[in-house]
């Protein structure tokens, strides 16, 4: 037996297991990768985690809410185009100009929050309404989408972003890139939402058990049309950053971010089964691959390896996901 | 039904200007192009400009987008196979994987052309390159220029960024960059790949670089679209024009605008439309399966060299080095100004 405080203590331990691995693995490249430890290479790790981050904020929700999307990365890719086109003064942008020159940032965005929304929903209601298999949607959505960014820029790229929204990419805030910052407040944001709203709780709850979830009153279809449409809206916000980080868009930008956010996703501890997850975690699984990819570049180790390791990664986070279930269920 | 006599004479008429449309009559048939990727502007303007210069010379081309993936490029092959084609002109996704398929189609009576993507271990009909590997002489040649007249030697720091590790493009522009730069022992060359040519990725490398190896003094990237988003983490970092040097590689419109705006020194040009319009001059010599005669040619201004080799004959158009005091040549496909003289055919 157990004292209530040690059971606390593992309890705590198990719901924040990813954060302790992060800081585990940030002291041993610390310790033995020469130049790896300053400033500088930490705030790098909290910049480049934030495309994959805002994206996996979305999946999440979704895979928390017992379903799946794919087509985070295409439409990631396709808000960063239309950004891209509409913004950029120099290949296929059209350089579009607004007076005052900031208002370029709120209408920007709005357009890619919009452009994502209406993917996302589309998958929502053939979801929802049509009872498609989410995989099968999305997939469809994930190879669409990304040839409708090839459709609008005929393979070329947009290059020379307005410099209201460069701004953004290069500015920073405590040492911070701005961009970072907004990562982290999305983090912030849907982690209360999640968390502390009835809205949160009954996406989990779904995710657990629809059934159930319906029976309690919980309007199941109308919960998980939002979800699909969040999800859809915060890749089109990631795009958007993405877009500001590169100056740009290229037709195969994102390509790949995909399988890092799902794998950042279930390192943080989110079940694929649904109903389980917080998204802090997913946040620290972001941060632990980007540190890893960082770790990589300054040892300037060939790339296959982080492959090798994430994979290797998200294979010891299921396991330890079970490891989790087994401890807690002899603690209950 | 009468709606429906009045469609089926229309679609009647449009056949019939159509079959005897001078175009048409004049068409010596199709050739495919089978082009490895549209997610980039040297494949995209590619496709323009072969479909234009074999226009010149008579022929129709249908392009196939084989959207970077090697099974689908086999399948495609087979397919055209089968509708025989006067010619098939293949840039291969992967030099090794489409050799059977090359193989195939020489057996059944069609000739390949090779372009831009140098296949050597199988006989082709036609061989119109730029030599990926000669690409990253030049890249060595300009950067020990560059070296030299920062630092009076040729040594420093470089970052090399690579496209993808698996595509045998980069590592051949790798193979010949790192070949010129190993006798310079003060040099050291730190390579890092960016994934499936992603231009975050390499973005990503170059800020984690910039900080863990504050002292390079160049950086060198196999393709423009990539120098993108090398430049946006210098500027990120607080770097201006000119602290950090830049080269690039394939010669696109984006690394010209660098160029002008001062942040790249160098780009390394494939000559594309010089390499398309040479398959356009030799494809009735390919098609009629007529000899070619080694020696110099020259294709759109660029003295090109015509050498017979085991794999067949390769015709190997120089690579040029963009720099801001030649950068508006129009020869440089970069500056998207297609020539517009009709091609003709070699003699």
């Amino acid at each position: 037996m157990i004292s209530p405080r040690q059971r606390a203590l593992v309890e705590f331990v198990l719901d924040n297991l990813v954060w302790f691995i992060l800081a585990i693995v940030l002291v041993i490249f610390s310790a033995t990768i020469p130049n790896f430890f300053q400033t500088g290479i930490f705030v790098n790790i909290i910049e480049q985690s934030t495309f994959v981050g805002v994206m996996a904020i979305g999946l999440a929700i979704v895979v928390i809410a017992g379903h799946m999307d794919l087509s985070v990365e295409s439409v990631a890719g396709l808000t960063a185009m239309i950004t891209g086109i509409l913004f950029c003064a120099r290949g296929i942008g059209m350089g579009i100009t607004l007076t005052p020159e900031w208002l370029v940032l709120p209408v920007s965005l709005i357009i890619a929050l919009l452009a994502g929304s209406v993917i996302g929903g589309i998958n929502g209601w053939l979801v929802v309404r049509l009872r498609m298999n989410a995989f099968i949607v999305t997939l469809a959505s994930y190879i669409y989408v990304r040839g409708m960014v090839d459709a609008i820029s005929g393979g070329r790229s947009a290059q020379d972003l307005a410099p209201a929204l460069r701004f953004i990419g290069i500015q920073t805030l405590a040492g911070i890139p701005l961009i970072a910052w907004i990562a982290v407040l999305c983090f912030a944001i849907f982690t209360f939402i999640m968390a502390r709203t009835p809205f949160g709780r009954h996406v989990t709850m779904i995710g657990g058990n629809p059934v159930a979830a319906f029976r309690a009153g919980i309007k199941v279809d109308r919960l998980v049309l939002i979800a699909f449409i969040l999800a859809g809206a915060i890749a089109g916000l990631a795009g958007w950053l993405l877009a500001i980080r590169t100056s740009g868009a290229t037709a195969n930008l994102g390509i790949g971010m995909l399988f890092r956010a799902f794998a950042a996703v279930v390192i943080g501890g989110v079940s694929l089964k649904g109903g389980i997850g917080q998204l802090p975690g997913v946040y620290a699984g972001v941060l632990l691959l980007s540190s890893i990819q960082t770790a990589m570049n300054v040892m300037a180790l060939p790339v296959h390896y982080t492959q090798m390791i994430l994979g290797g990664m998200v294979l010891a986070a299921v396991l330890l996901d079970t490891v989790k279930l087994q401890i807690r269920q002899k603690l209950a | 039904m009468k709606r429906l006599l009045s469609a089926l004479l229309g679609a009647l008429a449009i056949a019939a200007i159509a079959f005897t449309s001078p175009a048409f009559a004049e068409s010596k048939g199709k050739i495919y192009y089978m082009v490895p990727t549209l997610l980039d502007e040297f494949q995209t303007e590619s496709v323009k400009a072969i479909e234009k210069f074999l226009a010149d010379v008579g022929y129709e081309a249908v392009t196939l987008n084989a959207d970077n993936k090697t099974d689908i490029q086999q399948s495609q092959m087979n397919d055209v196979i089968n509708l025989k084609p006067k010619a098939i002109i293949l840039a291969a996704v992967d030099f090794n994987a489409l050799v059977p398929s090359m193989e195939k189609a020489r057996a059944a009576g069609i000739p390949v052309m090779i372009f831009d993507r140098q296949i050597t271990s199988s006989p082709s009909d036609f061989t119109s390159v730029a030599g990926t590997v000669e690409i990253g002489y030049v890249a060595a040649g300009e950067i020990q220029r560059l070296l030299k007249e920062k630092k009076g030697d040729v040594k420093g720091k470089i970052l090399q960024v690579l496209g993808d590790p698996a595509d045998p493009y980069t590592l051949d522009i790798q193979k010949g960059f790192e070949e010129k730069m190993k006798e310079f022992s003060g040099v050291e060359i730190i390579s890092l790949p960016a994934m499936q040519w992603e231009a975050s990725n390499a973005g990503t490398i170059v800020a984690d670089q910039l900080v863990a190896n504050p002292d390079i003094d160049l950086i060198f990237v196999h393709a423009a679209h990539l120098a993108v988003a090398a430049v946006a983490s210098l500027e990120a970092k607080g770097k201006k024009p000119g602290d950090v040097m830049l080269v690039s590689s394939n010669g696109a419109p984006v690394g010209l605008d660098l160029i002008r705006k001062g942040w790249e020194n160098v780009e390394v040009e494939q000559p594309l439309y010089a390499q398309a319009a040479a398959i356009a001059m030799f494809a009735d010599k390919v098609v009629n399966k007529q000899e070619m005669k080694p020696g110099t040619y020259s294709v759109l201004g660029l003295d090109s060299t015509l050498t017979i080799e085991s794999w067949g004959p390769n015709l190997k158009i120089p690579g040029a080095a963009i720099t801001k005091d030649n950068i508006d040549e129009p020869r440089f496909w970069g500056n998207m100004k297609a020539p517009t003289d009709p091609v003709k055919p070699v003699e």
